[in-house]
C-alpha cells in the first residue's frame, strides 16, 4: 500500500522541490521532458525521464490532461504531482486521475471546484459566516449588468475572473465610465488563461494587506492551520516577496482568522495542504478573498516557521495518513522571507527579459534557503514563467530577517539576465517596508524608484561609457577594420572588447 | 567626431538619461574618489563570475549592453545605465541644439516586452487622448495595454491580431496633436 511512483505534471523550481522530498521518503519519481527546455535542470532530479522533446505540440504538455494520465499509466505512476499553475486547480484533472486509479496529490475534485470557482466559493464563505466583501451575486455577462451591480456596491470596484488565480483576469474599476473597457479586458484575459470568461465585480478594498492562512488537512477529518504569511508587496496582483509571520497580526487575530480559515477549509472538506487568502484593511478587518487549493510558490516560508515539509504532507496525506499533530502543536518560530527572483527588467515595468543564464552564484549561509530549477547555461525560455530562483532567508526575528536578506541579496550573482534583484535591494532600504508599514498599494504610494543605485555606481557605469568611448574613437583600436566604427555591435563583441581592457 | 580624427580633448561628460552630469578628465584615471580618497577600478574577468568590477574590495557584475556611437547602456550591479559621452565641443552643440529645435517629432510605440498581439485598437487616421490603450499585448500570460504616452494622431499601425512581437519592435507611430 502507499504511493510508490510519482509522475511530476510540472517543471522548473517546485519539480525539484517535490521531487527532493520524494526521494527523501523513497519515493520514485517521472518527469517529462519538453521540447521548450530538453535540457532543463528539473530533469536531473527524476528516477525516470519521460522524453517528449520530439514533439511541438499546439498546447504544453503540462496543460493535457490526456496526455499527461497516458504518460503516468505507461510510466506505471500509482500517483500524480500538479505542483502549481498548469493544472493543479484543475478539477477535471484530478477526477480523471482517479477515474485511471491515479492518486492526485491535492485535494478532491469537488474541493477543488468549489474553491476554483470564486462565484462558489464565496457562497459557501458566506454560508459558513465568514466576512467577505460585497459583491455581485455570481457571474456578470454584460458590461451594463456589471455597472448595476457597481452602482448597487460603490465605487471602486473590482472586476475578478471566477476561475481566476495569480493575478490574472483581474481590474480596478473606479468609475462607471471605465467599466466597459475593463469588463472586456478582464473578461479576454479571464477566457485566455483559464478558458472561462465569466467574471464578477466586488467591493475594492482600498489599501489592504495580504494574509493568506496555510491550512493541511488529512481525509480523516482532521484540519489544522499553520499560520499566516503576508505577501502584500505585489506589482499587477503578482507577489514579488513573502514573508511570515506577519507584522499585522497579533496573537488573537491570528486564532480568529485562522479558526475562520480551517471553518472555510471544513465547508468543502479539504485535505492536503491548501491556502485561504485574505484582505486585512487598516482598521483590522478582514475579509475572504479566495482559496488556492494547491502549493503556493511561497510555501517555504511557512515550512522554515513551522519546521514541516509541506510537500511531505501533501504525501502522507495522499496516502490516507492521519495528520500527527494538533492545531496546539503548531508553534511559529523566527522569521522567514522569500524574494522571488525573476528574469525581470525592473526598470521597463518588470518586462520578462528571458535569456540565458550565464553565471548563478547563489549565497550559500546557513540563514539562507535557495529553492530554484536553473544553472549555468539554463534557459529562461518566454512559454513558461520568468522565475530564475527563490532566495529565502531567515532570522529570530523580522528585523534580524531583513539583515540577514540584504547581505544575502548582495551575494547572489546573476548573468545573462536582467533580474529583479535591484528591486529588493531597493525595498530592503525603505524604512517603511522595514517597519511593515506597508500595504498592496505600496509600489504605486510608497516607492518612487523600483531599483536601488548608489551615487558610486552609476559613477562607475559612466565611467566605464567613457573608457569605452576613449577607447573606440581615440585608440583606433585593430578590430575597427572587421566591426567598422559608430555601427551598432552585439552586446557578444562589445564583451569581448570589454575584457580586453 | 569625424571618422579617424584623434583630438584629445581634457574633458569627455557622460549624461545619464535624467540629465546628470558626470566629469572625466582625459587622459582617464582609472578610479573613483569618494571625500579625498581614491579607490582604484579593476575591470576583471574569471570562469566562476565572467566579467566584472573589482572596487573597494567587493566584486560588481558588469555588461555592455548596448553601444551605439556615443550613446552607451551598462548593465553595472543588475541595474542599467544609459549614456551618451559628449566632448566639451559637442555638448556645446548639445546646448545650443536643445534652446533653438522645439520642433514636434513622431512619437513611436514600441513593445516593451516580446509577446503577441492580442487586438489592436487604434486605426490609422483617428485621433488618441494621451494614456489612450493602443494595443494589446500579451506577454508571460498578462495581457498588457500598451497606452500612447502623447495625444495626437495614429499616423501608422504596424502590427496585426495575433502577430509576435519582439521587444522594441515599432508597434504604432502617433503624430502629437499640436498643443
Amino acid at each position: 500500500m502507499g504511493i510508490k511512483r510519482i509522475l511530476i505534471a510540472n517543471r522548473g523550481e517546485i519539480a525539484i522541490r517535490i521531487m527532493r522530498t520524494a526521494k527523501k521518503m523513497g519515493i520514485k519519481t517521472v518527469a517529462i521532458r519538453t521540447h521548450l527546455e530538453p535540457g532543463a535542470m528539473y530533469l536531473d532530479y527524476a528516477d525516470i525521464v519521460h522524453d517528449l522533446s520530439h514533439e511541438e505540440p499546439e498546447i504544453s504538455v503540462f496543460l493535457d490532461i490526456d496526455r499527461l494520465i497516458a504518460v503516468a499509466l505507461e510510466n506505471r505512476c500509482d500517483a500524480v504531482h500538479p505542483g502549481y499553475g498548469f493544472l493543479a486547480e484543475n478539477a477535471y484533472f484530478a477526477q480523471k486521475c482517479a477515474g485511471n486509479k491515479i492518486e492526485f496529490i491535492g485535494p478532491t475534485p469537488d474541493a477543488i471546484y468549489k474553491m476554483g470557482n470564486k462565484t462558489v466559493a464565496k457562497q459557501i464563505a458566506g454560508s459558513a459566516g465568514i466576512p467577505m466583501a460585497m459583491g455581485s451575486n455570481g457571474n456578470l455577462s454584460h458590461e451594463e449588468d456589471a455597472v448595476k451591480a457597481a452602482e448597487k456596491i460603490g465605487y471602486p470596484v473590482i472586476i475578478k475572473a471566477a476561475s481566476g488565480g495569480g493575478g490574472r483576469g483581474m481590474r480596478i474599476v473606479r468609475s462607471s465610465a471605465e467599466m466597459e473597457k475593463m469588463f472586456i479586458l478582464a473578461s479576454r484575459e479571464a477566457e485566455k488563461a483559464f478558458n472561462d470568461p465569466s467574471v464578477f465585480v466586488e467591493k475594492y478594498i482600498e489599501n489592504p494587506k495580504h494574509i493568506e492562512f496555510q491550512i493541511l488537512g488529512d481525509k480523516h477529518g482532521n484540519i489544522i492551520h499553520l499560520g499566516e504569511r503576508e505577501c502584500s508587496i505585489q506589482r499587477k496582483h503578482q507577489k514579488l516577496i513573502e514573508e511570515a509571520p506577519s507584522a499585522a497580526l497579533d496573537g488573537t487575530l491570528r486564532k480568529k482568522m485562522g479558526d475562520m480559515a480551517v471553518k472555510i477549509a471544513q465547508a468543502v472538506g479539504y485535505f492536503s495542504a491548501g491556502t485561504v487568502e485574505f484582505l486585512l484593511d487598516a482598521e483590522k478587518n478582514f475579509y475572504f478573498m479566495e482559496m488556492n487549493t494547491r502549493i503556493q510558490v511561497e510555501h517555504p516560508v511557512t515550512e522554515i516557521i513551522t519546521g514541516l515539509d509541506l510537500i511531505e504532507w501533501q504525501i502522507r496525506v495522499a496516502n490516507g495518513e492521519k495528520l500527527t499533530m494538533k492545531q496546539k502543536d503548531i508553534k511559529l518560530t523566527g522569521w522567514a522571507v522569500e524574494c522571488r527572483i525573476n528574469a525581470e527588467d525592473v526598470q521597463a515595468g518588470f518586462a520578462p527579459d528571458p535569456g540565458k543564464i550565464e553565471k548563478i552564484i547563489m549565497p550559500a549561509d546557513p540563514y539562507v534557503r535557495v529553492d530554484t530549477g536553473v544553472r549555468e547555461n539554463s534557459l529562461i525560455v518566454p512559454g513558461y514563467d520568468s522565475m530564475i530562483a527563490k532566495l529565502i532567508v531567515r532570522g529570530t526575528d523580522r528585523k534580524d530577517a531583513m539583515k540577514n536578506l540584504k547581505q544575502a541579496l548582495d551575494k547572489v550573482w546573476i548573468k545573462g539576465c536582467k533580474t529583479t534583484l535591484p528591486f529588493f535591494r531597493m525595498l530592503v532600504r525603505n524604512q517603511k517596508f522595514l517597519r511593515g508599514d506597508f500595504t498592496t498599494a505600496f509600489l504605486e504610494k510608497d516607492v518612487d524608484q523600483y531599483h536601488y543605485s548608489s551615487d558610486y555606481e552609476e559613477k562607475i557605469a559612466a565611467f566605464l561609457a567613457v573608457k569605452l568611448f576613449v577607447k573606440e574613437n581615440y585608440d583606433q583600436p585593430a578590430d575597427d577594420a572587421v566591426t567598422g566604427r559608430n555601427q551598432e555591435m552585439s552586446p557578444w563583441l562589445l564583451n569581448k572588447r570589454l575584457r580586453q581592457f | 567626431m569625424i571618422m579617424g580624427e584623434k583630438i584629445k580633448h581634457k574633458k569627455l561628460y557622460a549624461l545619464s538619461q535624467t540629465d546628470k552630469k558626470h566629469i572625466f578628465s582625459i587622459p582617464l584615471r582609472e578610479s573613483i574618489k569618494i571625500g579625498k580618497r581614491e579607490y582604484p577600478i579593476f575591470l576583471k574577468s574569471d570562469e566562476k563570475h565572467g566579467t566584472y568590477i573589482l572596487w573597494k574590495n567587493r566584486r560588481y557584475p558588469v555588461e555592455i549592453v548596448r553601444s551605439r556611437q556615443n550613446r552607451y547602456e551598462i548593465l553595472f550591479n543588475d541595474v542599467s545605465y544609459n549614456f551618451t559621452v559628449e566632448t566639451p565641443f559637442s555638448m556645446q552643440r548639445r546646448t545650443f541644439l536643445a534652446s533653438s529645435v522645439k520642433g514636434k517629432t513622431t512619437e513611436i510605440i514600441k513593445a516593451p516586452m516580446p509577446g503577441k498581439i492580442i487586438d489592436v485598437l487604434a486605426k490609422e487616421g483617428s485621433t488618441v487622448s494621451r494614456g489612450e490603450a493602443v494595443v494589446i499585448l500579451e506577454a508571460m500570460k498578462m495581457q498588457n495595454e500598451i497606452q500612447t504616452p502623447v495625444a495626437g494622431t495614429v499616423k501608422r499601425v504596424h502590427v496585426r491580431p495575433d502577430m509576435n512581437v519582439m521587444k522594441d519592435d515599432i508597434l504604432a507611430e502617433i503624430e502629437p496633436a499640436v498643443k
